[in-house]
């Protein structure tokens, strides 16, 4: 790995400051808290890029008025007819990106391949792969078989493999662990078996579980539900030393008849000690789920007023078609409302909750229900741009006809359904009345794409026919595109290096890099840098 | 809008059907397909857990967005992978099955696969997991007429004499309600404006935000940016997309009771 100190010192001294108060100093080089919880321009180290789950970044470079000028500055083929559906993670000039089985070290300036790590063929669920999490100069990758292996990020090289759940039982695993301090959070997916979710910590060192925390009573408790799985990385507040999570649908699936009730915590969201796994409190978005509506959606962490109050608040545009906006701090209810077609709900409850219609569960002659199974949100990545207020989510409005009958059973799916007819639509939502401020159409489908936002007023996304856009955040209007003939199903990022920003997508197989022409982006940086009185990389703006 | 995307991916999908016809051709002969053995069941059950599973079922009985593939006609009228491998070889982007590049002898064993299910599927007795015509009957015919011809607005359209004279033989069941919900199948038109003013139309190929394109009725393909023409499309499923958000339960059983007298 190539370094450049020139860059690196002035982040370095920064970070040891930061390094010396809230943690023991670690290397110098790859993933420590301080990067965590200030992510320098010139990463993108977590999932979400930071902790909040805003998914915005605070750099300016390619802004409304030159983003039209933005052409391809490289492209990375994996090869693979599988889908790159990863968040790409970028720490020391290297982005991590992966596909089931496999992970790719890319240079980020070049586009080249630096290493490609292939785990051993297995039976698991090869559904999708949503990139690694880093810590110091590991890696560690979740697996089909539901197995955390740690690769050495230099090399590619493993250095221990353990397991999370046993894949014959019906496990497998596709999210990118949430690092906090030295814990590796990791979750599990499987609901086509009645199985227990739950959450485990893991030692970044020797791979050892440090707690576990289940969402659902041990399988065949009477009366009680299976399920709540955790397939998608959560969020963190290091002030209130709490991260939060969301949990899967209940098992059986489509038939709620063995578990009455709301079937906590199925399709919750959970606010966990990161030290002890301990629950501090709950949100339930589908009491007793019928209709596969996972809460898994990405937990959005914004402090800002409410209604003219402070508030710091936690916002979800769930996969059952309620956006809700909550107290993170004890779990409150401040707004809950529907962000697009929604027919199976009675009203909402004293609590904030959507109360499930009994007459809208799945029938032998079959329910209409919006929004389908696949939902009016599902993993793509939202995003939270704090000067407008808007959450801008990739919405899918859409109707489904669900079925179940005894013959149907009452283990795994136990039912069946089918799409009947959907759309793809940007929304952007007011976070303190939820109303629509505005609506982007995405075409008909499903667009993957997901979104990020910019400091300087730009959102970033893609359309159901495979072109990125390039929005402005005020009023949702096209400003620049690119089809890239394929459909883009991870969250775009964006990062600077050398004084040049990338946009960062995927399609397919293939990994964009998109960027200013390099004399332009060389002249903003070199403006940027006399006005501000500091290299544009050496830290990110808070 | 949203038949659109459905109905611009036709054309590609049938371009794929005759490609994928004559590689299957040039690559295997019928002749040099591998015998199915229990091996080769077995082999392709497990490729099927790894790749298909997630959306189909292990059992290939349904699963996550993914239809069962023991129900279907497209299965059923199979023989030795004709018609399975160019949906897995070229996939169906417009309904979210993906394209899978694997070799031959892998595409054998899971299209081996496949029909060892649908067989063992076919032959239960009773107590299926699914949707049955039977489990479709519980509308009342009379009702659904009165549905058809009043708040549905559907004779502004259909007629029973007509287009839907004798619909209940040439589709059944879950078939059917699924066309009668949105006809995914039908074709949009539309009438392109070019800047000279001449018109030309046809049946509508592809649209984007960008980019508009029309089939003309010599098959000729055209097209151009949307910010250059106007255009007005007839896009006849969007009058059943509608109507998703207005119906209740009972109607749609009524809907379906009705269909089926349409002998």
């Amino acid at each position: 790995m190539t370094r450049r100190w020139s860059i690196f010192v002035p982040l370095f001294a920064a970070a040891m400051l930061v390094a010396l108060v809230v943690s023991p100093p670690s290397l110098a080089q790859g993933v420590d808290s301080a990067m965590l919880l200030h992510p320098p321009a010139d990463s993108w180290p977590g999932y979400h890029g930071d902790y909040s789950g805003q998914r915005h970044s605070p750099l300016t470079q390619i802004t409304p008025q030159n983003v039209a000028r933005m052409g391809l500055a490289w492209a990375f083929q994996t090869g693979q007819s599988g889908q790159l559906k990863c968040s790409p993670l970028l720490v020391d000039g290297v982005l991590y990106i992966t596909v089931p089985d496999n992970v790719w070290a890319v240079d980020a300036r070049s586009g080249h391949q630096i290493w490609h790590y292939r785990y051993p063929a297995n039976k698991g669920f090869h559904i999708g792969s949503r990139g690694v999490a880093m810590y110091e100069h590991w890696l560690y990758f979740m697996t089909p078989d539901a197995h955390l292996v740690c690769l050495n990020a230099y090399d590619g090289t493993v250095r221990w493999n353990i397991v999370i759940a046993d894949s014959q039982k019906g496990y497998w695993t596709t999210m990118t662990p949430l690092i906090v301090r030295n814990h590796v959070i990791a979750g599990v997916s499987g609901d086509f078996d009645n199985l227990a979710g739950f959450l485990k910590s893991i030692d970044p060192e020797t791979g050892e579980t440090q707690w576990r925390w289940d969402s659902t009573p041990p399988v065949g408790t009477p009366n009680a539900t299976s399920g709540g799985t955790t397939w998608m990385t959560g969020t963190f507040d290091p002030a209130l030393n709490l991260i939060y999570w969301g949990t899967g649908n209940p098992t059986p699936v489509l038939n709620g008849a063995t578990r009455p009730g709301d079937d906590l915590y199925t399709c919750s969201i959970v606010a966990l000690n990161p030290d002890t796994g301990k629950l501090a409190w709950a949100f339930q978005p589908s009491p007793h789920d019928t209709h596969d509506w996972d809460a898994v959606e990405t937990p959005v962490l914004v402090d800002g007023d409410f209604k003219g109050k402070p508030r710091k608040m936690l916002m979800q545009a769930s996969r059952n078609g309620y956006f809700f906006v909550l107290d993170r701090t004890n779990g409150e209810d401040l707004l809950t409302t529907t962000f697009g077609p929604v027919n199976w709900s009675l009203g909402v409850d004293q609590k904030g909750r959507p109360i499930p219609n009994p007459d809208k569960e799945p029938a032998r002659d079959g329910r209409l229900i919006a929004p389908d199974e696949g939902g009016l949100n599902n993993y793509r990545s939202p995003s939270f741009d704090a000067k407008t207020g808007l959450f801008i989510v990739d919405a899918r409005p859409s109707y489904g006809i669900y079925f179940a009958k005894p013959a149907d059973g009452t283990f795994g799916w136990a039912g069946a359904d089918y799409g009947v007819w959907s759309t793809s639509v940007l929304e952007a939502i007011d976070y303190q009345t939820g109303k629509i401020r505005w609506t982007h159409d995405l075409g008909p489908g499903d667009s993957g794409a997901g979104a990020l936002t910019t400091d300087s007023g730009l959102t970033f996304t893609g359309d159901a026919g495979g072109n990125v856009l390039a929005l402005r955040t005020a009023d949702g209007k096209t400003l620049w595109h690119a089809g890239t003939g394929g459909d883009m199903q991870s969250s775009p990022i964006t990062y600077e290096l050398d004084g040049r920003q990338y946009i960062v997508t995927s399609a397919e197989g293939v990994l964009f890099a998109w960027a200013l022409p390099e004399a332009t982006a060389a002249t903003l940086a070199h403006d940027h840098r006399s006005s501000h009185g500091v290299n544009s990389t050496s830290g990110r703006p808070r | 809008m949203t038949a659109f995307a459905h109905d611009r991916f036709i054309s590609a999908a049938a371009a794929a059907v005759l490609l994928a016809g004559v590689s299957l051709a040039a690559q295997a002969p019928k002749t040099a397909s591998p015998a199915v053995t229990p091996g080769l069941v077995e082999s392709g059950g497990s490729l099927f857990i790894q790749r298909c599973a997630f959306c189909h079922g292990r059992d290939a009985g349904g699963g996550e967005t993914g239809p069962d593939l023991t129900r279907s006609k497209l299965v059923a009228g199979d023989v030795g992978g004709d018609k399975i491998l160019p949906v897995v070889r070229y996939g169906r982007p417009e309904k979210g099955m993906p394209r899978f590049d694997l070799p031959d002898s892998d595409l054998a064993a899971l299209v081996a696969f496949i029909h060892d299910q649908a067989t063992k599927a076919a032959s239960q007795n009773g107590g299926r997991r699914g949707v049955d015509v039977s489990d479709l009957q519980t509308g009342n015919a009379e009702a659904g007429k009165q549905y058809f011809y009043g708040a549905g607005k559907c004779a502004s359209c259909h007629s029973p004499t007509g287009d839907l004279s004798g619909i209940a033989e040439r589709f059944q069941g879950l078939q059917l309600e699924r066309r009668m919900l949105y006809p995914e199948h039908v074709k949009a038109r539309i009438v392109v404006t070019l800047p000279s003013g001449e018109t030309v139309s046809g049946e509508l190929a592809y649209r984007d935000e960008f980019t508009v394109a029309l089939r003309d009725s010599s098959g000729h393909y055209r097209s151009w940016a949307t910010n250059q023409v106007r255009y007005t499309i007839d896009a006849p499923a969007e009058a059943h997309a509608a109507l998703l958000g207005k119906y209740t339960d009972a109607d749609v059983h009524n809907l379906m009771a009705y269909l089926q007298t349409l002998r």
